[in-house]
This record gives structure tokens, sequence and C-alpha cells, in this order.
């Protein structure tokens, strides 16, 4: 990263993304920005493209229409800045949860003692420690999403890609982990994307909200939050401002075809 | 395994008890059916139901073979015998895999070969004795080479299959966290195939076993299979019948070695199992 970065330089930039799947278009005309230290959350019904939209984003299959690049490069193809945390975990059943933490790294050819400490941290970290010689079956749905969120982190990338990764988690894990979220993304800036089906998460941990539209897939509205870094989550829930767009999500979400009316004062987009 | 012990989701593996197993209705449903039919069996022999000319019965059988051990006929015969399967395994085992892989793995090497594995898979490989004596003649290759035969088919084409099922997302893990293809082999594309080549080794060595035997008897005589058929001609069924009840336990205890192979090769498959 240039010295020059203040976190707000576009790390990843998508224009005019179209994809299809044979006849079916499943996304149309997406253009985002995502900046270096910024979490952008989405917000969609399902089946209207947000993990073919992520898939697109790690390279691991081409637009038809449109570009990715990264960093003013094209994306053709995965790399090793960026992480995904897998809808549907995609860990392997015959590694143990520590092998399966460390994969990334093992990948990128780190030398044994780094791996062992990073492994330990991050596992730590999503609340697993203990449970490093358990294999994924032996494991809940829940911690097997902590765990893929644990391999995401440890290979510490630029770029996170999250599919519903709090999905599968009860209401107090998923809180710490948010917070914990937020805190990584100050301490080591990265830009985020982050799939939610929670109008509240996507709030909470926003500084961009993004609602997609299906069939096709298309951007609906997109707004900053404002809540600035280092925000008060348990503060931030009972303020006038999150009040306000939490239900103006709602009313989005519930009618789909028309949009709600405007709120002047928080300047959406 | 030591490393499952510390953890709170432990996943209970308390042994049974010698004597919870033997209250487990499948064991001792198959003693009862063991006694009944081989003591049915052996009262018919004993009785005199049974003329041993055209048939023998259990004790005679044990006694017989334990005579052709004493002579040390079975045992040279087994030495024999074992030197083609052996052979035949030897060669079967890696050259399955590697061509269950390729034709997993690379689409021109499938094409080009596919007709010929699934058209041999589907005959009987016992019609290809014949040309086999005729090009390789009669003795240990010819016979190594049906044995060959015998055992590679569930080989190659459960590699293949074990090749073409990996699971499509773990693929898709290993090429977001950009894995080379050597280390996709390693994470993802072998163990996702050892189960199935398990599977195929326990089919194969069933496979082996007969077709050894079927090269003794239809090539040049030898082994197990001529001391066997020695015997019968000469009318001495419970000496006829002792290598066949050699063989099988050799079939019975190769299919245990597998079943071993398989425990040991899927410990992660804990909750599964239990
Ligand atoms: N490989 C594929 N081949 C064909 N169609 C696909 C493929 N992947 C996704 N689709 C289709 O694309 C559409 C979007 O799928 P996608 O998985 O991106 O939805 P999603 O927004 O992530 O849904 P959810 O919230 O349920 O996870 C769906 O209609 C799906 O059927
Ligand atoms: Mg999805």
């Amino acid at each position: 990263m240039s010295s020059s970065d203040n976190g707000l330089n576009p790390t990843l930039r998508l224009q005019g993304v179209g994809k299809w799947f044979g006849s079916l278009q499943v996304l149309e005309e997406i253009d985002i920005d995502v900046k270096t230290q910024e979490i952008l959350t989405v917000l969609g019904p399902s089946g209207c493209g947000k993990t073919t939209l992520l898939r697109i984003v790690n390279g691991l299959i081409l637009c038809e229409r449109g570009e990715v690049s990264f960093k003013g490069e094209v994306v053709d193809g995965p790399r090793p800045e960026m992480a995904m945390v897998f809808q549907n975990f995609g860990l392997f059943p015959w590694k143990r949860l520590d092998q399966n933490i460390g994969y990334a790294l093992r990948i990128q050819g780190k030398d044994k003692n780094e791996i062992d400490r990073l492994v330990s941290h991050y596992t730590e970290l999503v609340g697993l420690g203990g449970f490093e010689a358990n294999y994924p079956s032996q494991l809940s749905g829940g911690m097997q999403q902590r765990a893929g969120l644990a391999r995401a982190l440890a290979a510490q990338p630029d770029v996170l890609l999250m599919d519903e990764p709090f999905g599968a988690l009860d209401a107090l894990t998923r809180e710490t982990l948010q917070e914990e979220l937020l805190r990584i993304n100050e301490a080591e800036p990265k830009a985020m994307i982050f799939i939610t089906h929670s109008i509240d998460e996507a709030l909470l941990l926003g500084d961009r909200v993004l609602v997609m539209t299906p069939r096709p897939g298309r951007i609906r509205f997109q707004f900053e939050t404002g809540f600035g870094r280092g925000r008060d989550l348990e503060a931030l829930r009972g303020g006038k401002r999150f009040q306000a767009l939490r239900h103006y999500l709602w009313e989005a979400m519930r009618n789909p075809d028309e949009e709600p009316e405007p709120i002047p004062e928080l300047n959406l987009e | 395994m030591a490393t499952d012990a510390p953890t709170a989701t432990g996943v209970s593996t308390a042994e049974k008890t010698a004597w919870e197993r033997i209250k487990e209705p499948a064991v001792y449903v198959r003693l009862i059916s063991l006694v009944v039919v081989i003591g049915g069996w052996e009262l018919m022999g004993q009785t005199g139901n049974i003329d041993p000319v055209t048939f023998s019965y259990p004790s005679a059988i044990c006694v017989a073979f334990w005579d052709l051990i004493a002579s040390g006929k079975m045992t040279a015969a087994a030495y024999e015998s074992s030197q083609i399967l052996v052979a035949g395994l030897l060669i079967a085992i890696p050259l399955g895999i590697v061509l269950g892989i390729l034709m997993g793995r690379f689409r021109t090497f499938e094409y080009a070969v596919d007709t010929y594995v699934f058209a041999l898979y589907a005959t009987p490989v016992v019609a290809l004795a014949f040309p086999i004596a005729m090009v390789l003649g009669v003795d240990f290759v010819g016979k190594t080479t049906i044995v060959v035969f015998f055992a590679i088919m569930p080989i190659i084409v459960n590699v293949y299959h074990g090749v073409r099922n990996v699971d499509l997302s773990l693929l898709e893990v290993t090429r977001s966290f950009c894995s080379t293809e050597s280390q996709r082999w390693r994470d993802l594309i072998f163990p996702s195939v050892v189960p199935y080549l398990v599977a195929g080794l326990g089919l194969a060595c069933g496979r082996a076993l007969v077709g050894m035997v079927v090269a003794e008897f239809l090539m040049s005589i030898s082994g197990l299979g001529a001391l066997s058929q020695d015997y019968i001609a000469d009318l001495e069924l419970d000496k006829g019948l002792a290598p066949v009840v050699l063989l099988m336990i050799v079939g019975i205890a190769l299919t245990k070695v597998v079943n071993i192979c398989e425990t040991k090769f899927s410990s992660w498959r804990v909750r599964q199992e239990s």
C-alpha cells in the first residue's frame, strides 16, 4: 500500500459487470467501487446473484460484460491478495480444524512457525480454541462457519469477500464476531464485501450498504451509513440515524417494486 | 488416534466390551447360522447321507487340510500360486491407479481409452484366457496377465470415478486460495480418491484370487488349482476341497486387510461411522 493511501482510494472497481449462465442473465450493469479500508455490505433477496458477484470479484468465474479491477489491474483469475469466506464453508473434511485454518498459509508457502502462530491466533479469535484436532464433521455448523472465517482472516488479505459469514451463528457469537471484524478492519486495513440477509448487520458493519434486485441482479440503491470508524455497536443500535435507516431498509425490502419514501436528512444517494 | 482426547464435542469412541459384542444380534445370528449349516453338513456326512466319492463333509476336509500341510504339498502349491497372485496385484494396483487418474483428469486420454476400458469391464475376463495364452504363453507371464486383467478393472473404474466426483465447491476453494496444481492433488484430489480406491482394492483382491485359480485351471496347471483338481480327479474329495478352504481363508484375510486400510485412511469420517 502506498503511503499516500488514506483508505479512501478504490481498491476494487467493478464497471458495467454483466453475467449470464447460459441464457439466464444473473447480473446486469453492476458498478461498484470499494475503497481500501471500506466495508461494503450487500443485501438482496435469495437468488439475486450475490454469490455470483463475489465469485466474479474473486476471479473464480469471468463476466461476459464489463470488468473487475483490483488496484488498477484487471482481475482475470484468483489472486492471493483476496480471500473468500464461502457460504457453504468449503472446509476439507479430511483436514483437522487447524489444518483447515492454516490452509491458505500453507498454499502461500509460509514457514511452519509463522503458520502455527497465525493459526492459533485466528483460532482463538473466532472462539474455536481447543478444537484444533477436530475434523469438520465433528463441529457444529456455526463452528464450521467460524473456521471458514478464520481461514480467510489468517491469509491476511487486502480484500475480504464474505458470503453470509455469520448466517449460521447464534446471536451472541454473531455480535462478538461483528465487533471483532470491525476491530480487524481498523487494525489491518482491508476492503471488505460482506453479504448478509440481516438488515441490522448490514447497517452495523457497513460503511456503505448496497441493495440488489433479482432477475437479473441489479443495484437497486446504495448509501453511506456515515457511522464512521471506531463505532460503538451498542450506542449505534439505539441511535436515531440507525433506527431511521433500519426502517428505510425494512420498507425497501418489504416492497421490492416501489422505493420507500426518501428521508431527506439521511442524504441517501 | 492420540489427538482426539481433549475436545468438547468429543465423539464417544468408547470400545465395546467383549460381552457387549457377543450380545449383538449380528454376532449370535451368525454363530447360530454357522453351527446349523456346518453342523448339519457334518451330521449328514457322519450318518452316511453323503457319498464320500461325490461329496465330503467338514471334519474330513479338516483332516485332509492338516495332512496336506504336514506333507508339505499345500505349502508348495500355495507358494507357487502366490507368485502369480502377488505379481499380478503388484502390476494391477499401480497401473490401475495411474490409468484411473489419467482417465479421470485428462479428457483426451479418457476419450482415447474409455471404449476399451468399459468394454473390458463388461467382458467376462475368463473369455480372454485363450487369446492371452496364445500370445503370452501358458506359464508365469500368461497366468500373471490373467490375474492383472481380473484385478485391474475395478481399480481403474473406481479411481476414475473418484477423480471425477471431486467436490466442485472444494475445487473452487483451492482455486480461490491460488493453489498450484500439485498442491491441489495433495489437498483435494488424492484424499477424495482414497475411499473409492479402497473399495476398488477390495474388489480387486477378490477378483485376483478368481483370476489366479482360473489361470491355474485353464493354462499350464499349477499351484493350488492343480492340487485341488488332481485330488478331485482321483475322487479324493476331502483333499480336493482343502485348497478351496485355503483360498477362502486368503480371500477373507485380504478383505480384512483392505478394511483395516480403509479405517486408517478415513479417521476423519468419525461422526458418520458412530
Ligand atoms: N453455476 C451456475 N449455473 C447456472 N446457474 C447458476 C449458477 N450459479 C448460480 N446460478 C443462478 O444464478 C442465480 C444467482 O445465484 P447466486 O448463488 O449468486 O444467488 P445468491 O444471491 O447468492 O442467493 P442466496 O442468497 O440464496 O445465496 C440463481 O438463479 C442461480 O440459480
Ligand atoms: Mg449466495
